[in-house]
């Protein structure tokens, strides 16, 4: 007898042109926190979605406690005891916190109505299992992102799931956030009786968490239910890469010959930032740090006149400026920004890369009546495309089937094509492999070599330590500190933490 | 077999095709009269507006909205047409330079408000369709416009083609070859496109989407009076009820063509030949069956049979268009 919960013996599954996966193998030992690891498209959603049903693998085999099974639905794979869980997407936002742990079951009363004094009682106990101290009354949408994931997790539990799923769960997560759901996590594993499989790509969280850990390398296994202690964070890098991790690192620059390229002295907004006074020189990268609800992206989209700012002035190169649309930033202004959220913001899924890389130049390109070809958009974007070497078999290519890194590098070679002077840049690498990673690094870098002014907005603090020039810290839409970057992890880290927390 | 889906509007279309081609042959060889000079003529006729019709809803379509007041709004724009040439006296192309200007001024109005006050355009457009129909009631006392000038009506009635072909079909193709021009080969037309396929998107990328969704609006105020003209020419009078009750005939016909041709109803897909196909292919079938002579009954109920089997075929879209996301 062995003590796994779940097995996955030899799958493999093919899609038109690609194996996804190929004799892959997988266990999960009962009360353990596994780690699934891979690069995009190294066939880890692939995996996850035939142990939750979503797929069925053309060959091997799947066992729960030792019987083999075939699962042919999401539906089937809960009743099975396995759940997803997702961010925040699997709760109705308009519901109550009680009602969205229970929908499944919602006790009634006599006449078939819903208790809701049950239904709040009952929920109440999952909530404080979970170390989340909030009414089960309260209303989902108030809820902060990690919280929702809180709850995701408990009514999973409720509906006596045994098999957890993870997918990115701390990409939006503070690092608090992060260290409390760790808690929790390890105490259902103890308490609960429940298994987790872990999936991210943030190699220290791996380490704090799992105690297993399976890597997947093109659709094949690197590695199988290896016990962490084995393993340094190099042997894992190796491992779902196949070469050595390269680090890069912003040098420092000699700040004092630069041009102030934006200012914004004492600007109130309409989204409650209060007097953020802010520069950003020429070829310059500032870091925008802080946890999320802080208010940087929003900061970004008053920037771009998506919202209003109340009072206070903007000046580019010294003159005062009213940005009123984000038309105006980008034609007036030259401000491009590439949003954290590529698949809503970012990019136009149902379209092809052409149209996706060339729709900031359309304006520019036109000749007469307006006339504008293929070709011409062609020509302008291809030399950025090849600079980011984009895989996809064609510019005709729908950018839904390609890769999430493949995804990212057209929406930033579209601001490229722009040939923008200011860049805002939300969030560039969450879901992002490490190979493609430290390729937008290293680009982000370039671009600010060659005058590009960079506002980089990122929770990812090894990310900030290693390309921001200055580091302000947000908090509560306010700027609580501006610190210039000593490249020294440590003492970065412990000043940006100060601020956020005094 | 996913792979293959950046080419399925294109078998759309072609299925279409070979529809059409069915059909005719079908009809050809089942009842009498239809490969006839007149029964032909009279076709092309109808096919000519269904097109502008189909076109002038596809459009809005795109903006993943609809527009309800279309045929209101074009018979309003063809009365007013009417009132010029007639009551006023302006020679014709001036009079249908203005119609047109009252068809883009209406489905600007449609536009404007659909996106100021961030309503669906099903409500804006249920409203103003009866605000159109009233007002137009209201200025020509239900009276139509019956004595417009001969040079006007004549174009209605002319065959060309050995007198097998209306005009106004070619007037109709005129604007199908512009129409795709201007949505492939315009900064303009690919604008719309984004605007519909992903508005946040598309905004964060330097585009108006709320002056882009009036300009669909207004475009399809401009095709709807281009087909109320060519039914007033077709018609030889200016009537207020040439497109029915509040212009409600005119709505099959609106939602069948796009649907049936490939337009995505969630916005953000046009396919202007399909479009075309659609209508001829509702055109078709409606003039086969009445040439049958099987009632009007059951020529409504296939129509709504087919619209329910275009719906579900935009569904089916959907759902392989999805499929095609899970993979990556």
């Amino acid at each position: 007898m062995n003590n796994l919960c779940l097995e996955i013996k030899e799958a493999s599954k093919k899609f038109p042109g690609v194996l996804a996966l190929h004799n892959a193998d997988f266990k999960l030992k009962k009360g353990s926190i596994h780690a699934l690891l891979g690069e995009n498209g190294a066939g880890k959603s692939t995996l996850i979605k035939i142990i939750t049903g979503l797929y069925k693998q053309d060959s091997g085999k799947l066992l729960i406690n030792n019987v083999e099974t075939s699962l042919n639905s999401p539906t089937e794979a809960q009743n099975r005891g396995i759940s997803v869980v997702h961010q925040e997407r699997n709760l109705i936002r308009r519901f109550s916190v009680g009602e969205n742990l229970l929908l499944n079951d919602l006790p009634k009363n006599k006449f078939g109505l819903i208790n809701y004094k049950l239904v709040f009682e009952r929920s109440k106990e999952w909530l404080e299992l979970m170390d989340l101290n909030i009414d089960p009354r309260t209303v989902v949408s108030d809820l902060t992102v990690a919280k929702m994931q809180l709850c995701e997790i408990a009514k999973a539990l409720s509906i006596k799931s045994k098999i957890l799923l993870l997918d990115e769960p701390t990409s939006s997560l503070s690092p608090q956030e992060t260290e409390h759901l760790f808690t929790v996590l390890q105490k259902i594993v103890r308490e609960e009786d429940v298994s987790i499989v872990f999936v991210s790509h943030k190699l220290e969280e791996v380490f704090e968490l799992c105690d297993q850990v399976t890597v997947l390398r093109d659709g094949k296994n690197a590695c199988t239910s290896e016990s962490i202690n084995k393993l340094t964070r190099q042997n894992l890098v190796k491992l779902m890469i196949g070469r050595e991790e390269q680090i890069i690192k912003s040098e420092k620059k000699v700040v004092s010959d630069q041009k102030t390229v934006l200012r914004l002295e004492k600007i109130n907004t309409e989204l409650g930032h209060h007097d953020i006074n802010l520069t950003l020189g020429k070829g310059e990268i500032i870091g925008l740090y802080g946890l999320v609800g802080s208010g940087r992206t929003e900061l970004a989209k008053c920037l771009l006149g998506l919202e209003k700012i109340v009072s206070g002035q903007i000046k580019i190169n010294g003159n005062e400026v009213r940005l009123d649309s984000p038309k105006t930033a980008l034609d007036r202004f030259k401000i491009g920004y590439i949003s954290e959220d590529r698949k809503k913001e970012g990019l136009i899924l149902m379209h092809n890369v052409l149209e996706n890389a060339g729709i900031t130049i359309w304006s520019k390109i036109k000749s007469f009546l307006s006339f504008l070809s293929d070709k011409a958009i062609h020509a302008k974007v291809d030399p950025f495309i090849r600079e980011l070497e984009v895989k996809t078999p064609s510019y005709s290519q729908l950018i839904s089937n390609l890769s999430g890194g493949n995804q990212q590098k057209i929406s930033v070679a579209k601001w490229l094509a722009a040939g923008t002077d200011i860049l805002i840049i939300d969030e560039p690498t969450v879901g992002i492999d490490i190979k493609t990673k430290s390729y937008i690094h290293e680009l982000i870098i370039g671009l600010a070599k060659k005058g590009t002014s960079i506002v980089l907005i990122s929770s990812d603090m090894p990310e900030m330590i290693s390309l921001a020039d200055r580091v302000i810290v947000m908090k509560n839409f306010k700027i609580e500190g501006n610190e210039p970057n000593s490249h020294n992890y440590a003492d970065m880290s412990s000043k940006i933490m100060a601020y956020i927390h005094d | 077999m996913f792979k293959r889906l950046p080419n399925f509007a294109v078998t759309n279309q072609f299925g279409l095709f070979l529809l059409v081609i069915f059909f005719v042959l079908f009809f050809s060889f089942f009842t009498d009269g239809f490969s006839s000079r007149f029964n032909l003529f009279a076709l092309s006729r109808v096919v000519a507006i269904d097109i502008m019709i189909g076109l002038a809803m596809m459009v809005v379509i795109l903006t993943g909205g609809l527009n309800l007041s279309l045929g209101a709004l074009g018979v309003s724009a063809a009365m007013f047409g009417g009132w010029l040439m007639e009551t006023v006296g302006i020679p014709i192309i001036p009079a249908m330079l203005l119609t047109l200007a009252m068809g883009g001024f209406l489905g600007w109005i449609n536009g404007y408000v659909t996106v100021k006050t961030g309503v669906h355009s099903f409500i804006v457009t249920l409203a103003t369709m009866s605000i159109y129909f009233g007002m137009m009631t209201l200025f020509t006392e239900a009276e139509a416009f019956r004595k417009l000038p001969e040079t006007f009506t004549d174009f209605g009635s002319l065959k060309i083609f050995n007198k097998y072909v209306s005009p106004l079909l070619l007037v109709s193709i005129f604007f199908v070859f512009l129409l795709f021009y201007f949505f492939k080969f315009t900064d303009l037309g690919r604008k719309l496109i984004a605007a519909g396929a992903n508005p946040d998107a598309a905004e964060l990328s330097g585009i108006s989407v709320g002056q882009m969704f009036i300009y669909c609006h207004i475009l399809s105020g401009l095709l709807a009076a281009v087909a109320a003209l060519m039914l007033t020419s077709r018609i030889g009078a200016a009537i207020p009820s040439m497109a029915g009750n509040l212009g409600f005939d005119w709505l099959l016909p609106a939602f069948l063509a796009p649907v049936l041709g490939g337009t995505l109803l969630s916005g953000g897909k046009v396919t202007v030949f399909g479009t075309m196909l659609g209508a001829i292919l509702v055109t078709l079938i409606t003039n086969g069956l009445y040439l049958i002579e099987i009632g009007e009954f059951w020529i409504r109920f296939f129509l709504g049979i087919i619209l329910l089997l275009a719906v579900l075929l935009d569904k089916a879209r959907e759902f392989f268009a999805q499929k095609s996301n899970v993979l990556s």
